[in-house]
């Protein structure tokens, strides 16, 4: 790709635009201002951006914790199924489901 | 307390952010620029740019992307502030009326957050689906777009990545993905993050690749179906798709870093790279169609030519690109295909940009009564002087050399039914030439019934389809249709015609004391009346009044030796009205006009001096008597239509145009240096056009409409960053940066520049402390090191050639300058403070204060003493040398052996900064410890602290506004005035400097001067302002600072509040709430301050709103305390516009 065959296939959107730009007066350097724009009536913006308002480390430490409760869960239902499996001690099985463990605080870290 | 009005007199020019798309409306192709507080839209036609809207943001614009939702046939706009303010707008045009719609806004900062070293990036994904931005640091902010929702919920996500330097979304991905440029101290390194939208954080690593190039900085997104990213390193651009990697290592590139670029096409082969030295490069993918569909198997750069330096590149159309700049003019260009001189790129409009004014001269070169203001703007190459000055302005649209003109006549001549004008009589000394205009040409023709043999004192076109010309013999009647002579009127004996003046039916003409009244007749001349009057005729004016009526009752005539004004009645040449002028000058043009109905007499004298007084149309009566200096030449007053205006344009050498306003005459200067004759033109290639006429040549143009800032560019090629003045030696001096490489033979000039272009050379002897200290720093610079060189340049006042460039020795750098007259020594010296900046070294440990005397075009070193750190400002300080150094501030005086001895010194700042002084009191701006007021005794020869400010601020510049009145900027863009309390009980009181007024300008003034842009004294003022402060700042903005009394105060106050409440803004960011003076966590609303830019906008609304702004708004007038109208508030605030 040569750099005559990369300006030459630059996109064309409106194939008019710049043709009426004249030159022959040499680089031209415009001061030309826009009218500014003032409105006065009011429209109310269609949408608010509101920041949530949780603490950032709270959120975090929330989703940690739901993730190590849903893992947590799993492996509960496993133990569940080999008390299951004992079925001559009803109890046991009652005693299991009793028996949720405590969050380490170490495996908030 | 203290009361202030500020105003922008430029908009600030430097260009943040620029976009093409379709804004506003799904055809239209836009371009979008963004100007610190500014967003300027513009259509992309066959006739170039067209400047559509200019709509004012309340903040600093940060950052502005698009993006197109989808099923939109159009783009929106995103903005985000350094306020942490975000906006979606959608500009609608329907029948050329343009509304701003917020779609969205909010704000998005963190009150604990720590705020991103490097600053705010933002992005949007390709889908429109979220926009994510690094605020502060570890943070990744995300705002998730709902089309449907009423809210739009920001929240910040985790980010392990610190140090981020780029961030954009990846195309063609299932989940938004994001991807970082970040470093550690391994490194840089690339790498994506996948969000999930609904549980609000990053999944998993799409893909990353460690230690990229070290110093990479920009990302460029691939769109589908390629995708990937291309990263772009300071040697090398490497493509990336998590599996896919190619690199290339062009050899231009070492040269600078690439800081833009913009995609030209759609499929995403395409882009243009933009670089720090002002080199544009192509980029093209070179692809493959594979198994896994389509891969990059290449990557192809080349270098196309040189551009201002980008702040940014869009792609237009047609090969054309928009270059927005901040160190020098933005630019339009278009590309080439084949290469001209080596480049193809081909420049074809530059637009202005002031930024940064580093520093400014206010200066009156014409001794015109109003300063112009010289700014060292622009860095790098792209570095230059601006000479700016207020007037009206001519678009000049041809110039035709003809030296001698001694008057200027346009006609129509034939009987054609086109009302044009297609002559101009130019009159010689003794002779009169004639130029017919055919379409554009010009071309000598004759007048056969004119005397060509003659200078011509009068021409007109007249009644009956009639020619008059006027010579010293005659005057002579001419047939338009047959340009023959019809009649002829000589006065009689042998007497010659000395002065004339006529309209379309009457003709008065003067020989010394003798008038002549002469009717114009249908092939004829009838002298109707005459008469001797005491004293010889020095102008006369037969305007009417009424511009309906073909004929005048009253003749204004002006009379040598009396030196006064007669006002004669008509038939008779009956004397009603005589009206002593006063004064040894006599009258030298006299002019009946009526401006907004009201009847006025305009006298200009032979010094360049007019009066002007109301005049009674009946009675001839004078009144109102005022006078006002124009020029310093004898002055011609020519009355001209502009826009169904009457207007009296004053020829001499400092033209003004005087029009009315309001029923008060304005006096306006033109934007050229001396005219002596023009006429009004009508021509069909000129339509509403002046013909103008100075020593040389003949001008056609079009007047502008309203004065304004005209600015007159002197490239320089490298950076200027101190400039001063001085009147003896008719030059200014300007340091100035410019960039070294160092090649095998030692460092040169990247390219030719104002210093390397001087008419004299010299150099400073290297002075170091250490014997081959120098040696050792040039022997340690490596092949291709950029070094940068200062010179002080030695500039002519009138044409801006540099008459001398005086080098200094890296790493010896110029750090202030002034002009200075010292002691008892006659002369007036350049006082020049360097220091060595040496880059192990945490700051400059020694420097030099060196005078140079520049005389008879040559520049003599006179002394120098060494200085232990940097000498960031000096001071005239009643003939002495005040200087900041480091900690200190110093006092040297001049000694008679030529020498600085130091006389005393203070230590009690972080960096003495900024200085001012006036009478023995001393204004110093910390870098750290805002403001301290110092005064110097004399005869104990020590500097004592009388008071300070306690509030820490980072100092930008300084001002002493009064006695007890000082103004402060500082880097976050705030003003602040403090107020010395002479008068407080307690000594703890009297040494505060307590702020009294707080404003946030939105831009950081780098320095400000007395002095003011437009004529002092001109004219009628009816707003008490008092002194004037220009300011420059960073974003290229030339502003005023001016003090007004408690009651003007709070009148205009009053009409802010109100304006506020009427005018909406766009993305809801509240006016007060921008303001407001913020540093860091410290908000304090703005007080003592007007922000003129919002009072003076009340002349844009319509009669309504004015009416509502209006309401129960009470004003002084004349002591007299009353309900305003919108006519009273027009009056001043139209007053205020003229400040600037």
């Amino acid at each position: 790709m040569s750099v005559r065959d990369f300006i030459k296939g630059l996109p064309i959107h409106d194939s008019s635009n710049f043709t009426h730009l004249s030159n022959e007066h040499g680089i031209r350097t415009s001061q030309k201002r826009a009218s500014v724009y003032l409105p006065t009536e009011d429209e109310h913006s269609e949408q608010l951006i509101v920041m949530d308002k949780r603490c950032v480390l709270l959120r975090y430490l929330t989703q940690q914790w739901d993730k190590k409760t849903l893992q947590r869960k799993r492996e509960h239902g496993g133990d569940s199924g080999n008390g299951n499996g004992n079925s001559s001690t009803p109890n046991g099985n009652s005693t299991n489901s009793k028996k949720r463990p405590r969050l380490d605080p170490n495996e908030l870290n | 307390m203290s009361h202030h009005y500020v105003v922008t007199a430029q908009k600030p020019t430097a260009v943040v952010a620029c976009l093409t798309g379709n804004f506003t409306s799904p055809t239209d192709l836009n371009l979008i620029i963004a100007r610190n507080n500014q967003v300027e839209i513009d259509l992309v036609t066959p006739e170039g740019l067209r400047p559509l809207k200019e709509i004012n943001i309340n903040g600093t614009i940060a950052v502005m992307r698009h993006f197109r939702p989808p099923d939109s046939n159009k783009d929106l706009l995103f903005i985000l502030t350094r306020r942490y303010n975000v906006m979606i707008l959608e500009a609608r045009m329907v029948n050329d009326v343009i509304t701003v719609v917020t779609k969205a806004n909010g704000n998005v900062s963190d009150s604990v957050g720590i705020p991103s070293e490097g600053g705010v990036i933002a992005a949007i994904d390709p889908k429109a689906r979220v926009i994510g931005m690094c605020l502060y640091q570890g943070l990744f902010t995300i705002i998730p777009m709902d089309k449907d929702a009423s809210e739009l919920k920001a929240t910040n996500l985790r980010m392990d990545e610190l140090n981020v330097y780029d961030v954009e979304f990846l195309h063609g991905c299932l989940n938004p993905t994001v991807i970082v440029i970040h470093k550690d101290s391994d490194g840089r390194h690339v790498k994506s993050h996948e969000i999930n939208l609904r549980d609000k954080e990053f999944m998993k690593i799409a893909w990353k690749q460690d230690n990229v190039e070290t110093e990479a900085t920009m990302l460029i997104p691939v769109p589908s179906p390629i995708g990937g990213v291309i990263v772009i390193g300071r040697e090398s651009i490497v493509y990336h798709d998590g599996s896919n990697y190619h690199a290339v290592a062009p050899l231009t590139f070492r040269q600078s870093t690439i800081n833009c670029y913009a995609r030209v096409s759609s499929n995403g082969l395409r882009y243009l790279l933009g670089n720090m030295d002002g080199q544009l490069y192509m980029l093209f993918l070179g692809t493959a169609e594979t198994s896994k569909g389509v891969t990059v198997k290449d990557i192809k750069v080349e270098q196309l030519g040189e551009i201002s330096i980008p702040e940014c590149i869009t792609y237009l159309d047609n090969g054309f690109l928009y270059i927005g700049a901040r160190h020098g003019d933005s630019q339009l260009v278009r590309l080439n295909s084949e290469a001209i001189d080596g480049s193809y790129v081909v420049p074809v409009e530059n637009f202005t940009n002031l930024a940064p004014i580093l520093d400014i001269a206010v200066v009156d070169l014409d001794r015109q009564g109003q300063g112009q203001i010289i700014t060292c703007s622009g860095s790098f190459k792209d570095g230059s002087l601006r000479i700016i000055r207020i007037g009206i302005g001519i678009q000049e649209h041809a110039c035709i050399d003809l030296p001698g003109i001694k008057g200027m006549w346009s006609l129509k001549v034939g009987v054609d039914e086109s009302p044009y004008e297609n002559t101009l009589v130019l009159a010689f000394v003794g002779h009169t030439r004639i130029l017919t205009l055919s379409g554009e040409e010009v071309e000598e023709t004759e007048i056969p019934g004119f005397a060509s043999d003659l200078q011509t004192f009068l021409c007109s076109n007249v009644d009956y389809d009639q020619l008059i010309q006027v010579t010293s013999d005659s005057v002579r009647l001419v047939s338009s249709a047959t340009k023959a002579l019809v009649a002829e009127w000589r006065p009689t004996g042998d007497r010659t015609i000395g002065v004339v003046s006529c309209n379309t039916t009457q003709i008065l003409v003067a020989s010394a004391c003798d008038i002549f009244y002469i009717v114009i007749e249908d092939g004829s001349l009838r002298e109707q009346s005459r008469r001797t009057l005491a004293y010889e005729v020095a102008c006369l004016d037969i305007t009417p009044l009424d511009e309906t009526q073909k004929k005048s009752d009253l003749v204004a005539v002006g009379l040598w030796t009396d030196i006064s004004a007669v006002i004669l009645s008509l038939p008779d040449l009956e004397t009603i009205y005589t009206e002593k002028l006063s004064g040894e000058i006599i009258p030298r043009s006299i002019l009946m006009t009526t401006f907004e109905g009201i009847h006025y007499l305009l006298c200009a004298l032979g010094d360049g001096s007019m009066y002007y007084f109301i005049m009674d149309q009946t009675t001839g009566q004078l009144t109102d008597k005022k006078k006002v200096t124009l020029g310093t030449q004898p002055t011609t007053l020519r009355t001209f239509r502009s826009l169904s205006t009457t207007n009296v344009f004053a020829c001499s050498d400092r033209p003004t145009v005087i029009y009315s306003s309001n029923h008060k005459l304005v006096f306006s200067n033109v934007n050229l240096k001396e005219v002596n004759h023009m006429c009004s033109l009508n021509a069909q290639a000129y339509p509403d056009s002046l013909a103008l006429a100075n020593k040389n040549a003949v001008i056609l143009g079009t007047i502008d409409e309203i004065q304004k800032l005209h600015i007159r560019t002197v490239p320089l090629g490298e950076g200027p960053r101190r400039i001063a003045y001085q009147e003896s030696s008719q030059t200014f001096a300007v340091s100035t940066l410019r960039i070294d490489v160092h090649g095998r033979g030692g460092a040169k000039p990247l390219r030719n520049s104002a210093s390397t272009q001087a008419q004299n050379i010299t150099c400073s002897s290297n002075f170091l402390p250490k014997p081959g200290g120098g040696n050792s720093t040039a022997a340690n610079a490596e092949v291709g090191q950029e070094i940068d060189v200062h010179n002080l340049l030695v500039i002519d006042q009138n044409t801006f050639e540099v008459l001398h460039a005086h080098q200094f020795v890296a790493p010896e750098t110029i750090s202030s300058l002034m002009s200075a007259k010292l002691g008892d020594d006659p002369n007036t010296y350049y006082v020049v403070a360097t220091s060595l900046v040496i880059p192990e070294e945490p700051e400059p440990k020694v420097g030099r204060i060196i005078i140079f005397h520049y005389h008879e075009n040559k520049l003599t070193q006179v002394a120098e003493t060494k200085v232990d750190g940097t000498c960031y400002a000096l001071v005239e300080f009643n003939g002495k040398v005040l200087a900041g150094i480091g900690s200190f501030v110093r006092l040297y005086e001049w000694t008679n052996e030529k020498e600085l001895r130091m006389e005393c010194n203070i230590q009690n700042m972080i960096a003495a900064l900024f200085l001012k002084a006036k009478g023995d009191f001393i204004l110093v701006g910390d870098l750290m410890r805002s403001i301290t007021l110092l005064q110097h005794k004399q005869m104990e020869g020590i500097f004592v602290e009388i008071a300070r400010d306690c509030e820490p601020k980072w100092m930008r510049a300084v001002e002493i506004l009064d006695d007890d009145t000082f103004l402060g900027s500082e880097t976050n863009g705030n003003l602040f005035v403090c107020q010395k309390d002479s008068a407080a009980t307690t000594d703890e009181e009297r040494q505060l400097l307590p702020e009294l007024a707080r404003f946030h300008l939105g831009d950081t003034v780098n320095v400000f001067r007395h002095g003011s842009l437009v004529m002092q004294n001109v004219g009628e003022r009816t707003t008490p302002i008092n002194g004037c402060v220009l300011y420059g700042t960073c974003n290229g903005a030339i502003g005023i600072v001016t003090q007004i009394p408690q009651d003007f105060y709070d009148f205009l106050h009053g009409l802010e509040e109100r304006l506020k409440k009427i005018i909406k803004s766009v993305g809801k960011i509240e006016h007060t709430y921008y303001r407001n003076f913020q540093i860091n966590s410290k908000v304090e609303p703005s007080e003592g301050f007007i922000d003129g830019d919002l009072i003076e906008s009340f002349l844009d609304l319509s009669r309504d709103k004015m009416r509502d702004a209006v309401q129960g708004l009470e004003l002084t007038l004349n002591g007299e305390r009353k309900s305003a109208d919108v006519e009273d508030v027009i009056k001043i605030v139209e007053d205020l516009t003229r400040m600037h």
